[in-house]
């Protein structure tokens, strides 16, 4: 009786242990799954977000070498992620805000808002000469976007509106600033065409309830970029870097643009910087192919003569204003300041090539 | 004496039983992370093709559209798919003294030109750019059809060839 007893009390405890087993087996099976799913879950997101970089730095790349041309890009299945775009020292990156995946460039100039959350992105490029072809500018902005256009500025309002067909933008009086909603607008961005913005003047009310509020102002050729602050006021950003558009100026011009569409100054100067780089490394090519055709008119009898003088004859000549301008490119690489010598030395480079034109072989 | 021994046996029993149990668990989560293993390496590979592929449009697309090589037109728009000879036959320079700006524009790649009209002695192609990849175990070659403008041979003198961009991976 006393030995049944006994085996009928090892039975239960040998239940129990089972069921604690099985128990803790259990729980640890589970966990192993549910680790498995949260570091699949984990990784899928991460390889997600850089397929997506992926595409767009494609995207990116396809728009940048298009010419001239316009992208409306549907991005609704990327409407839950924040894009940033930076350039630090002739380095620019893109990618998804709180995401490791990006993409670095050191050579396109991207000039993009500093976020952007959207359904549809739009992708322009202009080329940028100095005189000759140096790169390719890519303008990023997107549909929830606006650009308020305040002023003339000699007729650029009107090209503005006209280049930027189906862009979110509207042609604004200063009054009617003050009846401005901003909606459901992700990014208002005002381009002072007059210079009327300046350092702590206040916001109107309704236009301070935007998002995000930001205004570039144009006095001359210098740039100043705005943002509101606590305030409400205007207040300029890196106010200690003068930004000036160093460009032959004419119709669709692309560092203005840039200007325009850039985060802030110091992001314009960075992306500056890229062409100002690619403009030394184009010009070498350039001053090789000068040499060649030096060579060629020496060997050459008259009427080569007003060619050559062209090239190394006249005081205003070929081969001393792409040496200038290697020069100047490389000086304002690294000083933005100096960069006004460049237009000299564009400029003349271009009365040049266009005498040269008529009956020589031109540069570009 | 006896029930104790029954005991133990069965106790043996069922420890056997647990570890016939965790052996089979094992084995199937050892099958389960080989197979995933598996399946990683060939989508790996197929992603790794993929890739290349993509970057050898991007470096053909690059390579048709770079400044230093396209035909230019004055203020005009540049003339799409023409190379100007008289940069060609020094851009490679220029590629090769600013070689980090280039790497990082046209990464792993060789760039060759082939001239095919008008037919000349020399056969060899001019290679504007080569950095091969260290120990690499695949290239893709992507071919484009180009005008050639060589102004030193006439106006509007114009000759015909191909562009070849092999990707290293």
């Amino acid at each position: 009786m006393a030995l049944h007893k006994s085996v009928h009390k090892s039975g239960q405890v040998e239940i129990t242990f089972n069921w604690i087993y099985v128990l803790i087996a259990g729980v640890v099976i589970l966990l192993f799954f549910i680790g498995i799913v949260f570091k699949q879950k984990a990784a899928s997101e991460e390889k997600l977000a850089g397929d997506v970089v992926r595409i767009l730095e494609s995207v990116f790349t396809a728009g940048g070498v298009s010419e001239k041309t316009k992208n409306f890009i549907d991005t609704s299945g990327l409407a839950d992620y924040t894009l940033y775009f930076r350039c630090q020292e002739g380095a620019g990156e893109f990618g998804i805000v709180n995401n490791p995946a990006r993409i670095e460039n050191t050579i396109n100039p991207v000039f993009a808002p500093s976020e952007l959350q959207t359904k549809k992105l739009i992708i322009w490029s202009l080329p940028y000469s100095l005189p000759y072809k140096v790169t390719d500018f890519l303008f990023i902005t997107s549909i929830n976007t606006k650009y308020l256009v305040l002023g003339d500025g000699n007729g650029f309002a009107d090209e503005f509106m006209d280049a930027t067909e189906g862009f979110t933008r509207e042609r604004v009086t200063f009054t009617d600033l003050q009846n401005i909603n901003p909606g459901a607008i992700y990014h208002l961005r005002i381009i002072d065409l007059e210079g009327v913005i300046s350092s702590l003047t206040p916001i109107p009310e309704n236009l301070a309830r935007a998002r995000t509020l930001t205004a570039v102002s144009f006095r001359g050729d210098t740039v100043y970029y705005y943002q509101k602050n606590t305030d409400n006021e205007w207040e300029e950003l890196n106010s200690n870097s003068l930004v000036s558009i160093i460009s032959l100026g004419g119709e669709r011009d692309a560092a203005k643009y840039a200007a325009i569409f850039a985060a802030d100054a110091e992001s314009y100067q960075c992306n500056m910087q890229k062409a100002f780089r690619r403009l030394r490394y184009v010009t070498e090519v350039y001053a090789e192919k000068l040499r060649e055709l030096e060579t060629h008119y020496t060997q050459q009898p008259l009427p080569a003569g007003e060619c050559l003088a062209y090239i190394n004859g006249f005081t205003n000549n070929l081969v001393r204003s792409v040496d200038l301008q290697m020069a100047y490119a490389k000086l304002c690489e690294t000083t933005f300041a100096s960069c006004s010598e460049l237009l000299r030395s564009a400029s003349d480079i271009k009365t040049i090539n266009n005498e040269m034109r008529r009956q020589c072989i031109p540069l570009y | 004496m006896r029930k104790v021994r029954i005991t133990t046996s069965k106790g043996q029993s069922h420890m056997t039983e647990t570890i016939a149990i965790l052996f089979i668990f094992f084995v199937l989560v050892f099958f389960g992370i080989l197979f995933y293993y598996k399946y990683s390496q060939v989508s790996l590979k197929q992603e790794k093709e993929e890739l290349l592929g993509k970057r050898a449009i991007e470096t053909t697309l690059k390579a048709l559209f770079l400044p230093e090589l396209i035909c230019s037109n004055g203020e005009a728009e540049p003339e799409d798919n023409c190379v100007d000879m008289l940069k060609v036959r020094h851009a490679n320079v220029t590629f090769r003294l600013h070689n980090q700006t280039y790497f990082d524009l046209l990464s792993y790649s060789k760039i060759s030109i082939y001239k095919v009209y008008p037919e000349s002695e020399i056969k060899e192609p001019f290679v504007l750019y080569d950095k091969p990849k260290p120990d690499w175990e695949k290239k893709e070659a992507t071919y484009f059809v180009l005008t050639l403008r060589d102004e030193l041979q006439g106006q509007d003198n114009y000759g015909f060839g191909y562009i070849k961009v092999e990707v290293y991976s």
